[in-house]
């Protein structure tokens, strides 16, 4: 196959132009021209109901329950843990490491720092947010790694009449295995986090919590 | 300073969550689980901390089962098959090349392989995290992509590429939650890999996905 | 709907997203009027097909607002809704090559309608050429739509696609060379 020379390609590129290229290289340079000519730049314009049908399945989503709930979830909110979609993805800061890096170094560990600290955290924990929609739902737990997997540990608090139940844990940082339970007995995923086999015949979601925040 | 920060963050997860020692498995046990598991998972965890594994998983491993109501045989079963992981995941870090691995990245090792990745995969994924890049994090990162729905394969050739790219940390920690922007798109997980692996340029266009970037062994075929 | 149409010219991209996640769903349809033609005509390249691309089109506006959330920068909304359709893109043409789907019936939903002045050597080398984009690999079919169809700087379609403008180029280089061997073989 005969390739057009690179300077061809530049000139279709429109990094040269015709009259940069060398005499013997003019001819392909036209040829590829031409070539290019034949592109179609013709606008396309969609039907006229395009809008009406989009909307439609728009208002359709946005009355369904599980849409109200994903969309409450999803509104970003002027809370100080800076709280988002997903059950992680909340920021602790520098703190996290330089408390690491003052512990590998051997000195004493810095005080605390007020107003960074809440429930259970401390100074190389990340403050984690867990979201379950089970409407229906009487009780709603999560359970992990973090709690050796006690029911009773850490429970959701629902929201409003949603369906929708939360909690906020302070994490250590690390990998960390958990599920949920449901009304005591029924464990159940996270359905937006990766899942891995339990070794029980079920599965754990998985998160994994940095000093940067928590990531899948 | 913020890869350093991660690194060392994790690290310390190590430090604070892994030196476990086998005395300490009965206290952890007592009254979480039924007398005959916290005997069988003592036996278990003797014959790991000989040969040098982390003992901390075997005892979650114990009171998860414990927790979630599973009869006693299928909880030492499940204990017993983590140990097992565990030993081959310490055997494939060292074949890649670290000697003498931490409790972390063995764990790491071992949830690559209880999501798909073989031995040989592990100790591929060991071999290109040379530092700055964390063999733990990277192993860690695999085993979520594959647990996503990644085809082994393929998430070795994204990490490689991605490695070998110089990509940091932050990056491979972001790949997960990037396949499952591409799967809630529309894509299937391959699909959003493959896409993730071009976009970074990482694999050129057109060419054979078993490509691997110069200087690199390629990926061993699954047997 | 009642909407003043005057008023919401002049709503920003961002304004609006902030107002439809606030609960006032119905402006969504500013978004929808504002972008539903900007891409047609690259949706219409990818896929080879109006009808095709006007459904491609519609899902991504759709999954766009079930996701509007995650659009981190709201006044950015076209980078963003771009995103979604190009994936969506890619997946359809990956569908059609599963099912065989020929790129000659590409062409053909694609052709200009006849024009009375006679200029049909254009139309049968925009065919060819058409024929020949639908022969090339998704990411140089889409390089040079871009590029050439929608008239993108290299660095802007760097910047959408999250490609390099060195791997584009590369891309770009060798899709010329592919259809200049195409364009021949239709001769």
């Amino acid at each position: 196959m005969k390739t057009f020379d690179l300077r061809v390609k530049q000139l279709l590129d429109g990094d040269l132009s015709l009259a940069d290229l060398p005499p013997e290289l003019r001819a392909e340079g036209e040829e590829a021209l031409r070539l290019l000519a034949a592109v179609d730049r013709t606008a396309v314009t969609l039907s006229p109901a395009l809008d009406t049908r989009v909307m439609a399945v728009v208002r359709r989503h946005a009355k369904s329950p599980v849409g109200r709930a994903w969309r409450w979830l999803n509104t970003p909110r002027d809370v100080e843990l800076r709280l988002r979609v997903r059950p992680w993805a909340v920021w602790a800061g520098a703190l996290a490491a330089a408390a690491a890096l003052a512990l590998l170094l051997g000195r004493a560990v810095p005080a605390p720092v007020p107003g960074v600290q809440a429930r259970g955290g401390t100074r190389d924990s990340v403050f984690v947010r867990f979201v379950l929609y089970a409407p229906g739902a009487r009780r709603v737990a999560v359970a992990g790694t973090f709690n050796q997997w006690d029911r009773g540990a850490a429970l959701l608090a629902p929201a409003g009449t949603s369906g929708v139940w939360t909690t906020t844990l302070a994490l250590p940082v690390g990998q960390h295995q958990y599920a949920f339970v449901v009304d005591g007995a029924r464990w159940v995923v996270d359905p937006s986090a990766p899942a891995v086999d339990d070794g029980f015949g079920r599965r754990n979601s998985v998160v994994a919590v940095t000093a940067e925040g928590a990531h899948l | 300073m913020r890869t350093i920060g991660l690194v060392l963050t994790l690290l310390l997860g190590s430090t604070l969550t892994g030196a476990l020692d086998a005395q300490d498995v009965r206290p952890r046990l007592d009254r979480r689980v039924s007398p005959e598991v916290q005997r069988a998972v003592q036996r278990i965890a003797a014959d790991a901390a000989v040969q040098g594994l982390p003992i901390d998983p075997l005892v979650q491993k114990a009171i998860e089962g414990a927790a979630k109501g599973v009869p006693a045989d299928r909880v030492i079963a499940a204990v017993r098959a983590l140990a097992g992981r565990l030993g081959q995941s310490m055997a494939a870090v060292r074949e890649g090349g670290v000697s003498t691995p931490g409790g972390d990245v063995v764990e790491g090792g071992a949830d690559a392989l209880n999501a798909g990745l073989t031995g040989r995969e592990v100790s591929d994924l060991v071999r290109v995290s040379r530092p700055p890049q964390d063999p733990t994090l990277t192993l860690r990162v695999a085993a979520t992509l594959a647990a996503l729905g990644v085809p082994a394969k393929q998430v070795l050739t994204l990490l490689q590429g991605l490695i070998s790219d110089g990509r940091s940390q932050s990056d491979l920690l972001g790949l997960p939650g990037q396949v499952q922007t591409g799967v809630a798109q529309g894509a299937t997980p391959a699909q959003a890999a493959a896409g993730l692996a071009r976009a970074a340029g990482g694999l050129p266009p057109g060419r054979n996905p078993d490509w691997v970037p110069p200087g690199q062994r390629k990926p061993k075929h699954k047997p | 709907m009642g909407v003043l149409l005057g008023l919401e010219g002049e709503a920003t991209d961002a304004e609006v997203v902030r107002a439809v996640l606030a609960g006032d769903v119905e402006r969504y349809a500013v978004l929808v009027r504002r972008y539903r033609d900007r891409f047609a005509r690259y949706a219409a390249r990818m896929l080879g097909s109006r009808d095709v691309a006007e459904d491609a089109v519609q899902d991504a506006l759709v999954r766009a607002f079930d996701r509007l959330a995650d659009c981190r920068e709201p006044d950015k909304f076209g980078g963003w809704l771009f995103l979604i359709l190009r994936n969506r893109c890619f997946a359809e043409r990956r569908r059609n090559r599963r099912e065989g789907r020929l790129p000659e019936d590409a062409a053909e939903a694609l052709a200009s309608p006849e024009r009375s002045d006679g200029a049909m050597e254009r139309r049968e080398q925009a065919r060819e050429l058409e024929l020949a984009l639908g022969q090339l690999t998704p990411e140089q079919r889409e390089a040079f739509v871009l590029k050439h169809v929608a008239g993108m700087p290299y660095e802007e379609i760097a910047q959408r696609t999250g490609a390099t403008v060195a791997s584009l180029k590369m891309r770009m280089h060798r899709a010329y060379d592919r259809l200049r061997e195409l364009m021949k073989e239709y001769r």
